[in-house]
């Protein structure tokens, strides 16, 4: 086995990688990216999990790993990108109440007070350093970064993205703090897949409806200027 | 005995609620009557119940239904219950004899079996909150109550003024049944218990005032007290008149019925409770009397007229609480005795009075009694029986009107001699004005029996008016009979209920003004010259008379507009437009003088745009975008992190 030093490292570096990926997607304009980076952030998730399962040995995690694995990283990101190529929009730059500047400072002065929040909840007790203290500060901080996005932007297919990453969160929260029962999680996986799928029928129905209707308007002549394409 | 009359009761009158409901699709008469026979069958019970129980009885409790152990629908007739059961039956059994007709006369077709409907499901919500036992079943009713009778009143809800009537009694009403439930949980939060049980406390704990205040307020606005009156002058032209005589009659009578009940059962009261409800009584008599000479629809004013006899009822009542907290308990009981008794008589005449208006209005198709005049000699009837509501309304001996209204004199001029300096000046302004009171009520109803039936008929629908058919004429008979009967026999009921009360013997009174006048016509009779002589009228030298040229109910009440000018405010419109800018050349232009409604216009108007105001603020928070929803979860997320991080 590996040392458990060394597994806490690689713990801590993949918390660097998944609060990177939470920005990325907080702040990015770049639709296409935004889905390879949450397959990533997923991807660590796995890692994390994996080098838990090697700390703890506990079975759960390792089905975790594989579950997240099949769904997140591959199965909704291909659902993602599907809907994407369809719906021909590239970028994203309309927001709502938040620039991607400011939240990225929200979320910096939110990591903050949910870290002093939590730490004077679990003042004088063991696990005040230990790395399930850093797990569960992150776990909250990326579901309300996720939150964020879901009300900062104004595209259903972010907002989607960001519920996506607000899962992760409470993932995380989960793998660190409650031992979450596997069935709970197995299901709120399958509600996901559900919700992705159901925003792939309606944005490629509305999407095929909306064009039908563009195409009434410009005969009766009561759309003059030509669909917009983002 | 008595339970075994009551569940009956309910059980017939439930009926004749759903039977109507469920058969709406038929547009037959017999419907309409097998559920109108029901509240006959009903009242009828309930009338033998309750007498039971005023002569003889022992109060009765019973429970019905328990669904929670905190929570029963029980009930409780005790002799004050039964009094305000004899109210609701006796004029619900005449208002549904007349209804029989009447409903055949009015226009709606299937909508017609719905009135029915209503009007019994209104009954038995009332009875139901009479015999509750607990706050809980009468709010309960009293909800069911508030809500059944917002659907009579909008019986004609295309007509514009309805819809503006049914919008004033809503509100009303949920105000009133808001700061009821108010009362009863602050009550609730006190004792712990949703019985009607004496408060241990003292009255002057501050939750306990609060508690009480919340009542006062609710069944003042139900009892249209001024100022809270407004519902009442535009519900009742708007809905049929067997309704009005419902609501003004006996719908009234249960907001009386609930202020005494909480101030026997549950409140110690203080003195100065009794001061207000003393003012606001006094200050409602008095004002509803003058809005009344002021309005010529003739059920607008018969509304400002329950107005004011609301506002005499709580005239005794207050007095009843000031002697109770100053140790007179003989001088409380009287007065209270005197708000009972008035409460029931203006049951009688009052929805005497609303019946035989229906039938006005609908031989005439107006409500305007300008419009009206000459009717006694169309509808012989109809018009003797308006003048023994008038007669016992102004409350002239011997008519029931004069008893109660004599009893509420009595309490005040005997506490004069015994209670403080301080109070004997209230005590003696309020007087005053209750003696105004009587005489302006007097003017009023002798301008509207004047106007409707005497003189000719100034409208040609009132004069091809005709007597209604003899159904109609059964049930304001049996309440004329019983104006009668209470007036004369006053002194008789309440022996035989037990009481002792200082009143005249009415009966050998009415003997003796029946004697006279015999002894009168027959002098008359054997002395006077049998010589017929047939001439008009002098009419200040006209050729022809004409209806245009009488005396008119404005011109009646003209002398005493002049004098209480003072409160009839009125507002000036001068609105013009001219052809020129620099406003030279006059085009054209409207002038206007018209009744200010002070308190509409002063009071209800600003809180309703203070509550609009308020309103669109907080419906901004709420602008249908999902965004803004999220950032309130999000928002309140981090509330809650932030609380448990410092506060918890």
């Amino acid at each position: 086995m590996i040392e458990t030093a060394i597994v806490v490292g690689i713990i801590r570096i993949l918390f660097v990688g998944i609060i990177i990926t939470a920005a990325y997607i907080i702040s990015t304009r770049n639709l296409l990216s935004v889905v390879s980076v949450y397959a990533l952030q997923s991807l660590t998730l796995v890692c994390i999990a994996l080098a838990l399962y090697s700390l703890e040995g506990s079975i759960v995690l390792l089905a975790i790993a594989v579950v997240t694995f099949i769904s997140k990283v591959i199965i909704i990101p291909y659902f993602i990108a599907t809907i994407q190529e369809k719906i021909r929009i590239k970028r994203d730059i309309e927001f709502h109440y938040l620039s991607p500047t400011s939240s990225l400072l929200i979320s910096m002065a939110l990591m903050m007070v949910i870290y002093m929040a939590l730490a004077r909840i679990v003042e004088g007790t063991p696990v005040r350093e230990s790395l399930f203290f850093f797990g569960a500060v992150l776990g909250i901080s990326l579901m309300l970064m996720g939150m964020m996005v879901t009300f900062s932007r104004k595209r259903a297919i972010t907002k989607v993205l960001g519920f996506l990453s607000m899962e992760n969160g409470v993932l995380l929260f989960g793998m660190f703090v409650t031992e979450l029962p596997f069935i709970i999680e197995f299901l709120i996986i399958i509600d996901l897949i559900i919700l992705v799928i159901l925003t792939t029928i309606l944005s490629v129905g509305i999407d095929s409806t909306l064009e039908d209707y563009h195409k009434r308007l410009h005969r009766f002549h009561l759309l003059i200027e030509p669909e917009e394409v983002s | 005995m008595i339970v075994e009359l009551f569940i009956p009761a309910i059980i017939v009158l439930l009926a004749g609620t759903i039977f109507p409901i469920l058969t709406a699709s038929l547009d037959r008469r017999s419907v309409r009557t097998i559920s109108l026979s029901c509240t006959i069958v009903g009242s009828i019970l309930l009338v033998s119940l309750s007498l039971l129980i005023l002569l003889y009885g022992e109060p009765v409790y019973f429970t019905l239904f328990q669904p929670l152990p905190a929570f029963s629908l029980s009930f409780v007739i005790d002799r004050l219950a039964a009094f305000f059961l004899l109210i609701i039956a006796v004029v619900s059994s005449c208002v549904a004899l007349y209804f029989t007709e009447y409903i055949e006369h009015i226009a709606g077709s299937n909508r017609r079996n719905l009135l029915c409907g209503c009007t019994n499901l209104f009954i038995l919500a009332m009875v139901l909150v009479v015999a509750s036992a607990n706050t809980i079943s009468f709010f309960l009713f009293w909800e069911v109550m508030a809500a059944s009778s917002f659907f009579l009143v909008m019986y004609e809800y295309s007509q514009q003024n309805t819809a503006k009537a049914g919008i004033y009694y809503f509100v009303m009403t949920q105000l009133s049944s808001l700061f009821i439930l108010l009362g009863i949980i602050i009550l609730y939060l006190t004792t712990g218990s949703f019985d009607f049980l004496p408060l241990t406390t003292t009255a002057s704990a501050p939750l306990i005032t609060v508690a009480f205040l919340a009542l006062f307020l609710g069944f003042s606005i139900k009892a249209g007290i001024i100022p809270f009156h407004k519902w009442l002058p535009y519900a009742h032209p708007a809905s049929p008149s067997p309704v009005s005589a419902l609501m003004s009659g006996v719908m009234l009578k249960i907001a009386v019925y609930g202020l005494v009940r909480f101030l026997l059962d549950v409140f110690t009261p203080d003195l100065w409770w009794g001061v207000l409800i003393l003012a606001a009584g006094t200050a409602s008599a008095v004002l509803g009397v003058i809005y009344a000479l002021k309005e010529h629809d003739v059920k607008g004013m018969l509304a400002y007229s329950s107005i004011e006899n609301i506002g005499i009822i709580f005239t005794g009542i207050g007095l009843s609480v000031i002697f109770t907290a100053s140790n007179l308990p003989l001088l409380a009981t009287l007065s209270l005795l005197g708000a009972l008794f008035h409460s029931l008589n203006h049951a009688m005449f009052k929805s005497l009075l609303f019946l035989t208006a229906g039938s006005v209005v609908s031989a005439t198709r107006t409500r305007n009694i300008e419009h009206m005049g000459g009717l006694a000699p169309r509808m012989p009837v109809t018009s003797a029986l308006f003048f023994i509501g008038a007669v016992s309304i102004i409350a002239l001996p011997p008519l029931n009107g004069f008893a109660s209204e004599l009893l509420i004199f009595i309490s005040f001029i005997s506490s004069v001699s015994v209670v403080d300096p301080l109070f004997k000046i209230l005590l003696f302004i309020c007087l005053s004005l209750f003696a105004l009171t009587s005489a302006l009520s007097a003017a009023c109803f002798v301008k509207a029996f004047g106007s409707i039936f005497l003189a000719l008929p100034r409208s040609p629908e009132s004069a091809a008016a005709k007597e209604v058919p003899l159904t109609m004429l059964i049930g304001p008979g049996i309440l004329a009979a019983a104006c009668i009967l209470l007036g004369v026999c006053a002194l008789q009921i309440f022996a035989t209920v037990g009481f002792t009360v200082p009143l005249p013997d009415m009966l050998l009174v009415s003997l003796l003004l029946l004697g006279m006048s015999v002894l009168t016509y027959v002098v008359l009779y054997f002395t006077a010259s049998r010589e017929v002589r047939v001439s008009e009228t002098w009419g200040c030298g006209t050729l022809s008379q004409q209806a245009s040229a009488e005396y008119s109910g404005h011109g009646f009440s003209e002398p005493l507009d002049i004098i209480f000018s003072a409160i009839y405010r009125t507002r000036t419109i001068n609105e013009r437009i001219f052809f020129d800018q620099k406003n030279c050349i006059f085009k054209e232009g409207t002038g206007e003088i018209r009744l200010l409604k002070v308190f509409e216009e002063y009071l209800y108007r600003p809180i309703a745009q203070q509550s609009l105001k308020v309103a669109e603020g907080v419906s901004r928070f709420q602008n249908g975008c999902l965004d803004t929803y999220l950032l309130y979860v999000f928002v309140t997320v981090i509330a809650l992190i932030i609380f448990l991080g410092w506060f918890a």
